[in-house]
């Protein structure tokens, strides 16, 4: 009974210090603005991926996002009618936008934000 | 007096729980179809299926309370916080946890001992498959692999690491109830262990192993795998893959050979007490980055004129912005801290930079 009544207490420190999005990788970010409001997953953006491919100020600078996550206001049509995401994921510089489940990954009900093992808290403040 | 307020306290108690016994049996199925059934009807990605004993037999044996705290909190293997319905009450999430598991209660614990066997025998064939939905495995040939599979099982959970090791379908593997205690020993409380680096979307925690796209998404390892290494962050020394070349991130969107813009400038910020100094290179950051990146909004273009200190970096202001979130992070102190008080360069930025002037 006791025995029982411990581990069961490890486990519950076990799983206060491993929040189950411990393991992203290093600078994936979260958004879920509207996402799960809108009946789809979230979208994860990779940004290990995309730097590989592009140096930071395409998108932070050319393109216009916010370098802060949840600044940008990403809606779908957005997307579709050419901005955000949809400034390369068109079918020239990318894949397009029809391709729905490459991006909307996320798990359900997760925040926005980025994961994977940041260091600092809380949004950019600048 | 005192004896019968207490009796009947403890009878409209009782009465209560009647009451609420089938009450809360239709509201655990109603939530069960409309908010778990997707994933657990079919057992997608290793969900247990309602009223399967083998699914759920070694589970009901870490107790009740671990099922519901994973069914509110989540779980690595691919349990969504309470399903993916934040909104949901957790009431709501603990009647269907007791919805599905009714029928299993009383008949877990003589099932329990082969069931261990048969999760590794599932394990090696779906391991390619892109469908993560578990395959059902005739208990017959379940008690004789049970000793061999056992012991592995536990090790993994002793120590994390192994986990990651193979697919989506390893990662089914669940920890045995009584090894808790030795998980909370684990070596390594904070450090994140070698096989949690870099794992797989599947496995990585935000990404939803059960969307197809997931499993198409390129794992980081393989593409890490010819960039210089480096101790933190994506594990990978951005810096030096993109001086050796192993990279060429494009520099305008729509023209792959479009070059930088680098300006070499360093600037010294000294540092009171005994750290080095911290040496801020333009060079490193315009091979990324644009001026407008960084100045105004987060330094005045001018040498001293902003205040820094590490408490600040960590709550995301100044070279926090992008340290500790995208950039190297905070951990690699010699990267920034790199001039030795006396003058001599002790990390491996300023050399750098100087060597390109
Ligand atoms: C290139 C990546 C990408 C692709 C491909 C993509 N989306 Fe999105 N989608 C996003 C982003 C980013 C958002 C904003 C996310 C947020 O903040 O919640 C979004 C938001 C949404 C929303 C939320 C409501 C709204 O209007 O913003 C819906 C619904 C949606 N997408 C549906 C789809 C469908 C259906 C497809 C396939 C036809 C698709 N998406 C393909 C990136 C993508
Ligand atoms: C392909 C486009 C793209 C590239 C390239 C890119 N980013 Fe981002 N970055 C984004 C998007 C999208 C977000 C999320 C914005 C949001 O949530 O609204 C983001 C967010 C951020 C954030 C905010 C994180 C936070 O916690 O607030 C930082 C910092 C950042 N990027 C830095 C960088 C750096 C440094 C590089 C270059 C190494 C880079 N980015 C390259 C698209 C890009
Ligand atoms: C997106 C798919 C999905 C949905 C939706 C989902 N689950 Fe799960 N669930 C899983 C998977 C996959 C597992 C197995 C993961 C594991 O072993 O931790 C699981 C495991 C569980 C477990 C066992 C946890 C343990 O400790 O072994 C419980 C309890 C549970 N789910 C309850 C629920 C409830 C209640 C709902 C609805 C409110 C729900 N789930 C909705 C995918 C889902
Ligand atoms: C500057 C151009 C650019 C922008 C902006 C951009 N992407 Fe991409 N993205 C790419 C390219 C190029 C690829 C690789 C395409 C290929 O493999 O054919 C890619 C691939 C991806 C992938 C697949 C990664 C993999 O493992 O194969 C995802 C997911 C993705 N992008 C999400 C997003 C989201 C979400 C946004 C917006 C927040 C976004 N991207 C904005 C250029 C961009
Ligand atoms: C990653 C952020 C970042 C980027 C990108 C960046 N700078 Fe700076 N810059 C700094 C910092 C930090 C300082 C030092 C400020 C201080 O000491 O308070 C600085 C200082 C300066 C100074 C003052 C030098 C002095 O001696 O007073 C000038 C001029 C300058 N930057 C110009 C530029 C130009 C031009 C670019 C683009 C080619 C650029 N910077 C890009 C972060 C950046
Ligand atoms: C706008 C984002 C941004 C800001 C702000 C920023 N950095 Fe960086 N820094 C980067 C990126 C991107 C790299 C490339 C290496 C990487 O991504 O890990 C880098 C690289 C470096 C390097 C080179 C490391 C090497 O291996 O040569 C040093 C040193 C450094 N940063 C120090 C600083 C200091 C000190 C500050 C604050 C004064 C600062 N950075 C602010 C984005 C930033
Ligand atoms: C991204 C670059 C960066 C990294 C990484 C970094 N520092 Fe700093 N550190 C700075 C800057 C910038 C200052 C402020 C210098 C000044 O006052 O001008 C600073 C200041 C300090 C100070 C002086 C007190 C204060 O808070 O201002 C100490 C002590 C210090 N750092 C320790 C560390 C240690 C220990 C680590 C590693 C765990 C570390 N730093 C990692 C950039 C960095």
């Amino acid at each position: 009974m006791t025995g029982r009544a411990l581990a069961g207490a490890a486990l519950l420190v076990l799983a206060a210090l491993t929040p189950s999005a411990a393991c992203a990788e290093y600078g994936d970010v979260l958004l879920n603005r509207y996402s799960d409001q809108g009946g789809v997953r979230p979208v994860v953006f990779p940004h290990w991926f995309h730097r590989i491919r592009f140096r930071c100020k395409v998108c932070h600078d050319q393109l216009g996002f916010e370098m802060r996550a949840g600044a940008n206001d990403v809606r779908m049509s957005d997307i579709i009618e050419g901005r955000f995401c949809g400034m390369c994921h068109n079918n020239d510089i990318a894949w397009g936008a029809e391709r729905c489940d490459l991006c909307h990954s996320g798990r359900p009900g997760l925040k926005s934000g980025v994961y994977g093992g940041h260091q600092t808290t809380g949004p950019g403040r600048w | 007096m005192r004896t019968t307020s207490l009796t009947t306290k403890l009878l409209s108690l009782a009465a209560l729980g009647v009451m609420a016994g089938p009450l809360q049996a239709q509201e655990g199925r109603q939530v069960y179809e409309q908010k778990c059934a997707v994933c657990h009807a079919a057992g997608l990605a290793g969900a247990p299926r309602p009223g399967n004993a083998a699914d759920w037999g070694p589970r009901l044996r870490a107790g009740k309370a671990s099922l519901y705290r994973n069914a509110i909190q989540g779980t690595m293997r691919g349990m969504p916080p309470k399903g993916g319905n934040p909104d949901l009450p957790e009431a709501a999430v603990r009647a269907a946890v007791d919805f599905m598991t009714a029928t299993v209660a009383a008949a877990s614990k003589p099932a329990a001992r082969p069931e261990v066997a048969r999760k590794p025998a599932a394990q090696t064939a779906p391991a390619a498959s892109t469908a993560p939905v578990r395959q059902a495995v005739p208990p017959a040939a379940a008690p004789v692999a049970a000793p061999a599979i056992a012991a592995p099982e536990a090790a993994a959970v002793a120590a994390p690491a192994p986990v990651q090791v193979a697919s989506a379908s390893l990662a089914l593997a669940r920890p045995e109830p009584g090894s808790g205690a030795a998980a909370a020993n684990a070596f390594n409380r904070l450090l994140r262990p070698p096989g949690k680096r870099n794992l797989p979307p599947a496995e990585d925690g935000i990404h939803d192993p059960a969307v197809d796209g997931t499993l198409q998404l390129q794992p980081p390892l393989a593409a890490f795998g010819a960039m210089p290494r480096s101790n933190a962050g994506n594990r990978v020394d951005w810096v030096k893959a993109l001086a050796e070349g192993k990279i060429a991130p494009r520099w305008e969107r729509d023209k792959a050979d479009a070059a930088a813009v680098v300006m070499d400038l360093n600037i010294v910020r000294e540092v009171k007490g005994s750290m080095p100094d911290v040496v801020y290179p333009h060079k490193q950051h315009t091979e990324w980055l644009d001026c407008s990146n960084c100045h105004p909004a987060i330094f005045v273009p001018q040498k001293g004129a902003n205040q820094m200190s590490m408490a600040a970096i960590l709550l995301g202001q100044g070279c926090g912005a992008c340290h500790g979130r995208v950039a190297f992070p905070v951990s690699e102190c010699r990267l920034c801290h790199s001039k030795k008080k006396d003058g001599v360069a002790a990390g491996s930025a300023a050399p750098q930079a100087e060597a390109h002037r």
